[in-house]
């Protein structure tokens, strides 16, 4: 082995000397990375965003971009199936997809496929859980026909029988293939065990709610959450400001406004309490573990700290439980911790990997234990220094591209956040200490109540599960 | 070398004539060279830099021409687990000190070949030997952490604002990729300049129990994925296409440390790697330090081929996963590889069956008959360096069976060979190719990728656009001699999962 190293090192010295004709050097030591100089990174240049407001109440966020041929739309509708009734579960998929795949009354779901896929165009709709979404993207020579099919689709949808009924067979479909892949039961039931089961946030489809939608309830859903006032839309692409915003206020027109006003997300409420789950599982050879508890909002003041905090436990392959569970350990491929946000309603703290049946309780207990640590400790100045300093050097990846610019204002501007939101959280980042990321882990993390959940074959556990705590086993079974 | 003049023409409006065009022509390549500037090392290896200044950053992309198809039992998984050693630094990087860490490092090499020796001796070895090993094993596995510098390769570049570091190993090849703030271009040619001249495989063998984690979660936990390893060691009896990239259990067990070090001497040399630096470059300042830097590595001579030819198959094959999961449809034909003048049909093929709302696939399985929920054809797997598969699939649609499905494809696939593809159904796979070109191009990340893709494996970078031109030339006929040609029975492969249990249903 040194042998062959040295030799190697000597060829590779004499192809240095062919190509440098500066070539003096007797030996060449490993480069050294602390050397570097760096240049100064050029300036990022943001783009204006033109904001306007339709006389029918219609938001659009525009940014042209001449770079290619193409028109892109993103569009969010107030909407979500957070609104939709238990007993209905699905409604609002139903109604998100259907709204395209069926079509309008001047022209079917399928021409539409036909002439869109013509034009190598798209023009998608959906409905998401605390939100509905459509979008576009066309060559720039047909952006009128396009634009015309997604106003179409968005206020005139005809919701054929036989559209709603194919919709149907692929939510059955997936009810019945729901217990086939171990992170997707895993998923399901870990956000039953944080939301509740009867939680708009964490219920899922059954054949019964799925048999009880019926067309009239498309219809009534459409009508009760579809209306200009409730739309929002970011445009960017090869166009003319001016001339965009009157295109689209031509193939809008006639939307009438919706009155009634759309209630905020329902609040969550939680206790705080340990448990241990199973779904047992024989035929598997590996575990599927996630472990948590409630996690927060992005508009609370304590998000910038916890950003760094996340970076510093779970933040890719330089992350505590990355090294500490995958690297130190070899536990598992995947492993990941984060405590999540969302914008208007509470994320979940959720850690997880997938580790092999024989040390389940090994990994679940190495992870808690980087709860803890992180909750007891404060940080080392290198690992502060790492998750702030690659957060800013990264931060001009936030303006690579016209449509992730113009995208995150429409987020902001949908979930009430500032414009500048993002700016906003460079600069707390920057001002994150030691002492704050301690501080919200305490605040924020409990590791001594989180809900562990466990999808695997109990029989060949490394110990018992009981060692955590009194356990349940959930039953998955499809009703 | 092949170093080209530079003028600064905007990327996107050369990329535009190239595309808009109702056919390539000699001219519309040539705008696009001009922002491309190739060039290649004394010691072999090539460089690809295509400038495009929209923002302050670069793509860095390595494809190493090596992948699993040049294992053999045994060692199957050595070129993915090599892919996850080559972030554990170099003799510089990653150690405190790194005299000392070699000489544990050896030792743990001379433990596991003789833990190793008693392991496959049968029913001769000796339990208080293996146990004293293993004592001994687990004493330098701990005395080898206490040299590391944990993870110094990834939190540099992370910290300097690197973004999507990753890699990944496929039957063909392995691809390494970051994404810098272009003013860190330097950091990133000294990293992976001296880990692939310099590496040391640390943490070897803890890293394989994570690519263990990683057979039992993408393989071996889901059905569809083990599915898919039974069917190619079926479509497969001798080709190296029939083993799993991730490699078998018992050989990822058995791989040691000095076998990875060799596999990446044969592999691992600069005549079998391609470069691609996409974004906000500039190739005048990017020769000397490529020189500086790369110019380091050693010529060694280019890899053996795979010479195994898979033989001709003589009648349909058939596998079956029996597991509690849903049933599922996977249908295959072998075809020729990548620089095959069929490669084009088969793309056209592709998209007539298999893409979108329109496709034949989907309109017949998933719109009209109802059986399935997704249905398609593709070609591409296992790879395309050597004669592959052209697959087709569905999922059934529930209380639907897979020969219900399998019938529908069959019938479609019999479509194909007796009555000619419609001038509409050609018209839509030309100018869908053509979009699709130019929507994956409109990122740093995809030209590199698909850049060395095309240069590695047919030998020019411009066949990324050519394409585009063979595509156009296919005809009706055409699609119909090669549903003929490869669409038969006696070349056909089908695995299915057959549900174990059936559940309730209301």
């Amino acid at each position: 082995m040194r042998t062959r190293a040295s030799s190697m090192a000597a060829v590779s010295l004499l192809s240095v000397l062919a190509v440098c004709s500066a070539g003096a050097a007797t030996k060449q030591a490993a480069p050294d990375y602390r050397q570097l100089k760096y240049p100064e990174l050029k300036k990022i240049e943001i783009p204006e965003v033109t904001r306007v407001t339709l006389s029918n109440g219609m938001r659009l966020l525009l940014l042209e971009d001449h770079e290619l041929p193409l028109i892109h739309l993103s569009a969010r509708i107030r909407t979500g199936s957070i609104y939709e009734p238990a007993e209905k579960v699905g409604l609002a998929d139903i109604t998100g997809e259907v709204m395209r795949t069926g079509g309008t009354p001047t022209m079917t779901g399928d021409e539409m496929d036909e002439a869109l896929e013509a034009m190598a165009a798209s023009v998608e709709t959906g409905i998401g859980t605390d939100y509905g979404w459509a979008s576009l993207s066309v060559l720039k020579e047909d952006i009128d026909k396009t634009l015309g099919i997604l106003a179409d689709v968005l206020m005139h949808p005809a919701f054929p029988p036989q559209k709603i009924e194919l919709a149907k067979i692929q939510h059955r479909s997936a009810i019945a293939r729901r217990n086939d892949e171990p992170d997707e039961i895993a998923s399901r039931e870990f956000a039953k065990l944080i939301y509740g089961a009867a939680s708009v946030y964490a219920r899922h489809t059954e054949y019964a709610t799925i048999a009880a939608v019926t067309r009239d309830d498309l219809v009534a859903f459409h009508q009760r959450f579809y209306g200009p006032n409730l739309m929002m839309a970011a445009i960017w692409g090869d166009f003319e400001t001016q001339a965009m915003v009157q295109r689209i206020e031509k193939a809008f027109e006639g939307w009438t406004k919706v009155e009634q006003s759309v209630p905020p997300p329902p609040k969550v409420e939680y206790n705080y309490i340990r448990t241990v789950n199973v779904v047992p599982r024989s035929d598997l050879n590996q575990s599927n573990i996630l472990l948590g508890h409630i996690g927060g909002l992005r508009s609370d003041p304590d998000y910038f700290a916890l950003v760094v905090m996340n970076q510093i436990l779970g933040g890719g392959f330089t992350g505590r439980l990355f090294k500490n569970v995958r690297s130190r350990q070899g536990l598992a491929y995947s492993v990941f911790g984060a405590y999540g946000t969302e914008y208007a309603y509470p994320g979940t703290f959720n850690l997880g990997c997938q580790t092999k049946s024989e040390s389940t309780v090994q990994a679940i207990q190495a992870i808690v234990e980087e709860v803890e640590k992180i909750r007891r400790d404060e940080v080392a100045d290198e690992e502060l220094a790492l998750a702030k300093e690659s957060f800013l050097n990264s931060f001009v990846f936030n303006f690579d591209t016209e449509g992730e610019i113009v995208g995150r204002l429409l987020t902001y501007e949908y979930y009430g956040y500032p414009a500048d939101f993002l700016f906003e959280t460079r600069a707390q980042v920057e001002k994150v200490t030691k002492a704050d990321v301690l501080r919200v882990a305490k605040e924020h993390l409990h590791p001594d109540k989180v809900q562990i959940l466990v999808v695997g074959n109990p029989d060949e556990f490394d110990q018992p599960l009981s060692t955590l705590g009194e356990v349940k086993t959930i039953d998955i079974t499809i009703p | 070398m092949a170093d080209r003049v530079v003028r600064r023409v905007s990327l996107a409006a050369a990329l535009w004539t190239v595309l808009a065009a109702p056919a390539l022509i000699a001219q519309d390549l040539a705008e696009f060279e001009k922002n491309l500037t190739a060039f290649t090392l004394d010691n072999g290896l090539k460089f690809l830099v295509l400038e495009r200044h929209e923002a302050p950053v670069v793509t860095c992309f390595t494809h190493v021409d090596v992948g699993a198809v040049d294992e053999v039992k045994g060692i199957t998984g050595i070129a993915h687990i090599f892919e996850h050693m080559a972030f554990k630094g170099t003799t510089t990087i990653g150690t405190k000190d790194y005299e000392a860490e070699a000489k544990v490092l050896a030792r743990m090499d001379e433990v596991f070949a003789a833990l190793k020796a008693q392991r496959y001796r049968s029913n001769k070895a000796d339990p208080n030997r293996v146990a004293e090993l293993r004592q001994q094993f687990e004493e330098l596995q701990q005395q080898a952490q206490k040299f590391l510098v944990h993870d110094e390769f990834e939190e540099e570049l992370k910290r300097e604002g690197g973004t999507n570091l990753n890699a990944g190993t496929s039957y063909d090849y392995t691809v390494y990729f970051v994404n810098l703030p272009s003013n860190k271009l330097e950091l990133w040619m000294l990293m992976e300049s001296e880990r692939f001249r310099d590496p040391v495989l640390r943490e070897f063998y803890m890293e394989k129990d994570v690519v263990m984690e990683e057979r039992r979660l993408r393989t071996e936990t889901q059905p569809v994925g083990r599915l898919l390893e039974d069917f190619l060691s079926v479509a497969y009896k001798a080709h190296p296409y029939g083993q799993p990239v991730i490699g078998y259990m018992s050989d990822l067990q058995a791989i040691s440390r000095p076998q990875a070090q060799a596999f990446f001497r044969e592999y691992y040399v600069p005549r079998n790697m391609t470069i691609a630096l996409v974004g906000d470059v500039d190739p005048d300042r990017v020769k000397e330090p490529a020189r500086r830097y790369f110019g380091r590595l050693a010529d060694r001579p280019s890899p053996p081929p795979v010479v195994t030819v898979e033989p001709p198959q003589d009648g349909e094959r058939c596998v079956t996963v029996e597991d509690p999961a849903q049933p599922f449809v996977l249908v295959g034909y072998h075809k020729p590889g990548i620089n095959h003048p069929d490669d084009a049909v088969f793309d056209a093929i592709t998209d007539i069956m298999g893409m979108g709302r329109t496709s034949r696939l989907y309109e017949t399985l998933v719109k009209e008959k109802r059986i399935a929920v997704a249905a398609s054809g593709f070609q591409g797997m296992p790879g395309v360096k050597y004669p592959g598969l052209f697959l087709f699939y569905a999922v059934p649609a529930r209380s639907h069976t897979s020969e219900e499905n399998l019938e529908a494809i069959y019938a479609q696939i019999e479509r194909l060979k007796n009555e000619p593809v419609s001038r509409e159904e050609l018209e839509k796979a030309r100018t869908r190719a053509r979009a699709g070109l130019i929507r994956q191009l409109d990122s740093n990340e995809g030209l590199a990728e698909q850049l060395t893709f095309f240069e590695a494996l047919t030998g020019d970078w411009r066949n990324l656009f050519k394409q585009l031109d063979r595509i156009d030339a296919v005809t009706a006929e055409d699609i119909q001699r090669v549903a003929r040609t490869y669409f038969t029975t006696t070349n056909r492969t089908v695995g299915t999962i057959k549900t174990a249990a059936t559940e309730k249903e209301p």
